[in-house]
């Protein structure tokens, strides 16, 4: 009698996600099996646009920084002439990192171990003690090699491993116009990652954290003491979201009209509006100017859009929320970690960038007063998943009562689970298709 | 005004590690000063606050801290952590002006989250380390803290639960 471990059980995609009237159920295998996330490395790190970092980063020419597309490290670079790369961080000779720095400026990498140099736009420019060893045109195609796709959109740069694959812009979908009202409150349209970011990492699987980004059932459970200390302080020591210069009262009510979208591409966008009378405070605060310049230019109706707290999680790796992008790098089927960059609102005004800063602190980061008990739970599931006698998730929440929209995608209350659904739709679709 | 001894300045740090220790919190927002600052940076910034520290807490937001972890439900500090502050180095630095004096310590805190230790997150033993700067104002009835500045030496990598007084 042979041993059949379960790993070695053919891995049906339908079996794992289970869809089916008033049904969709996630197998616990997705969050536990080490195969399923060899394969996940691969068909959705390597099948989709994968975000590497935003261009702010990298403001000159010369200047790099490193990423991962999901396990595989990256460099990615601005060469002299603007453009910008993504090369695999892996020395084409015997594997090792030319790049040991989270950033920097350089117009040449040097392997440490034997010395091969590469440009900045991947080229092999040298070989140490060259003469007589390889054939004189031996070096043409041994260059740091690169996924096949470099695509930018409002200075987020996303690497695509699959030559055929779709424009990011059109893989965006509907996160595009969500990205666009955030990133236009910038008086010049730009963003800047100008101050260090937030690192953690938990001890769960990457779907975790990307499914809590959109995830509007949990707050008043989870994060019922940022509530009361919002009930007794206001925003005394900051604003958190963009309820800026509106009452709690006001902000208790906007959260019940908070709707969710699940995109087709596997994006979950949601978005509390922001309340109508309190824009006549920013008018006449200490901001005045600057929200009197975007009221004019782009209308009552747009700015309310724009004011509104959105959360857009482009999947697979990075959400645009508040004033953050949260980048999310998978390590293993159990771990993951979580950066968080505040950005800055170029050509507003300074002390505006630094109360957004102030008020991200205040919920985000290991010490902040929400973000930890997210991650908390992210513990205790990868806890209660060890009773894998368990064998389903259940993520059926509004799958009664969600809607399409015009774009094609499906939106429904905030509390639903439709953007979750989405997650897992994507999740199906990518590990159904081989590279 | 005489300098301020090495021993006082001792007394006084470990007394504050005890206050954090057994959760008088209360009483350890009272060693601050009205307009004292709690900051533990990211970078190697000058100036608090032009830049993102894993703790900029000004007075209202130290309170804040304090009242969820004494009066609200946290999860991710349920269980909550048990701390040890092992205070060491401790230099006395002169300074020109007679109202205050900065201290400089080393600062170890190992915290742990029991509870049923067996499970994912608790029963790990964790040490944060870093050097301490301690700016104290001179006070007729005692002295008053006017800035805490604690450089964790893993203040720029993965950081994971600091929602303990650190």
């Amino acid at each position: 009698m042979t041993l059949q471990p379960p790993q070695d059980r053919d891995l049906d995609l339908d079996q794992l996600v289970l869809e089916g009237p008033g049904t969709f159920r996630v197998h616990t295998r997705n969050y536990t099996d080490p195969a399923i996330f060899q394969v996940e490395m691969d068909r959705i790190f390597g099948g989709t646009w994968v975000f590497v970092g935003h261009e702010s980063e990298i403001p000159e020419p010369g200047a790099y920084k490193t990423a991962y597309m999901g396990v595989q490290p990256v460099i990615v670079t601005r060469t002299d002439d603007g453009t910008v790369n993504v090369l695999f961080n892996r020395c084409r000779h015997r594997a090792s990192v030319v790049c040991r720095e989270p950033k920097g400026t350089a117009n040449f990498f040097r392997c440490p171990y034997h010395g091969w140099v590469y440009a900045n736009d991947g080229r092999l420019k040298g070989v140490s003690y060259r003469r007589g060893a390889y054939e004189d045109d031996w070096d043409k195609p041994w260059g740091l090699q690169k996924p096949a796709r470099v695509e930018t959109y409002r200075g987020l740069i996303f690497a695509n491993m699959r030559e055929e694959a779709p424009s990011l812009v059109e893989n965006l979908g509907m996160a595009r116009e969500w990205i666009d009202r955030q990133f236009n409150m910038s008086p010049e349209g730009e963003i800047e990652l100008r101050y260090d970011p937030h690192v953690l990492d938990y001890h769960g699987n990457w779907k975790f954290i990307v499914e809590n980004t959109v995830d509007g059932y949990h707050g008043n459970f989870v994060h019922e003491s940022f509530w009361k200390v919002q009930e007794k302080f206001g925003t005394a020591s900051g604003q958190h979201g963009s309820y800026v210069e509106a009452s709690v009262d006001e902000l208790i009510k906007s959260r019940a009209r908070t709707f969710n979208i699940g995109c087709k591409e596997g994006h979950g966008l949601a978005r509390q509006p922001y309340p109508e009378n309190a824009v006549d405070n920013l008018l006449k605060g200490e901001f005045a100017d600057y929200y009197r310049e975007l009221d004019d230019r782009y209308g009552r109706e747009e700015l309310l859009r724009m004011l509104s707290n959105t959360f857009t999680m482009v999947f697979p790796n990075v959400a645009i929320l508040h004033s953050q992008i949260r980048v999310i790098r998978p390590i293993s089927v159990d771990r993951t970690e979580v950066t968080v960059y505040p950005f800055a609102l170029k050509g507003a005004p300074e002390q505006l960038n630094i109360n957004r800063l102030h008020g991200h602190e205040r919920f985000y980061g290991p010490a902040g007063f929400g973000m930890p008990d997210d991650v908390e739970m992210f513990a205790l599931n990868q806890q209660g998943l060890a009773a894998n006698s368990v064998d389903w998730l259940i993520l059926e929440r509004g799958l009664t009562r969600e809607e399409p929209t015009e774009s094609g995608d499906l939106t429904s209350d905030h509390t639903d689970e439709t953007p979750q659904r989405a997650i897992h739709r994507a999740w199906k679709r990518l590990m159904g298709s081989p590279s | 005004m005489q300098s301020l001894s090495r021993a006082d300045a001792e007394a006084f740090l470990y007394h504050e590690a005890e206050l954090i220790d057994e959760w008088r919190l209360e009483d350890w927002l009272k060693l601050f000063t009205e307009d004292g600052l709690y900051w533990l940076p990211i970078g190697d910034d000058k100036e608090p606050g032009e830049n993102t520290s894993i703790i900029y807490d000004v007075p209202v937001r130290r309170e804040e801290r304090v009242f969820r972890l004494l009066e609200t439900p946290v999860p991710s500090q349920a269980p909550p952590s048990r701390t040890i502050h092992s205070v060491t180095n401790v230099r006395v630095q002169s300074e020109p002006s007679d109202s205050f004096v900065t201290v400089r310590s080393y600062q170890t805190i190992t915290e742990l989250r029991s509870g049923d230790f067996r499970q994912t997150g608790l029963g790990e033993q964790r040490t944060f380390v870093g050097h301490c700067e301690h700016r104290l104002r001179r006070d007729p009835d005692g002295l008053r803290i006017a800035l805490k500045k604690l450089v964790l030496l893993n203040r720029d990598i993965s950081i994971r639960n600091l929602t303990f007084i650190a």
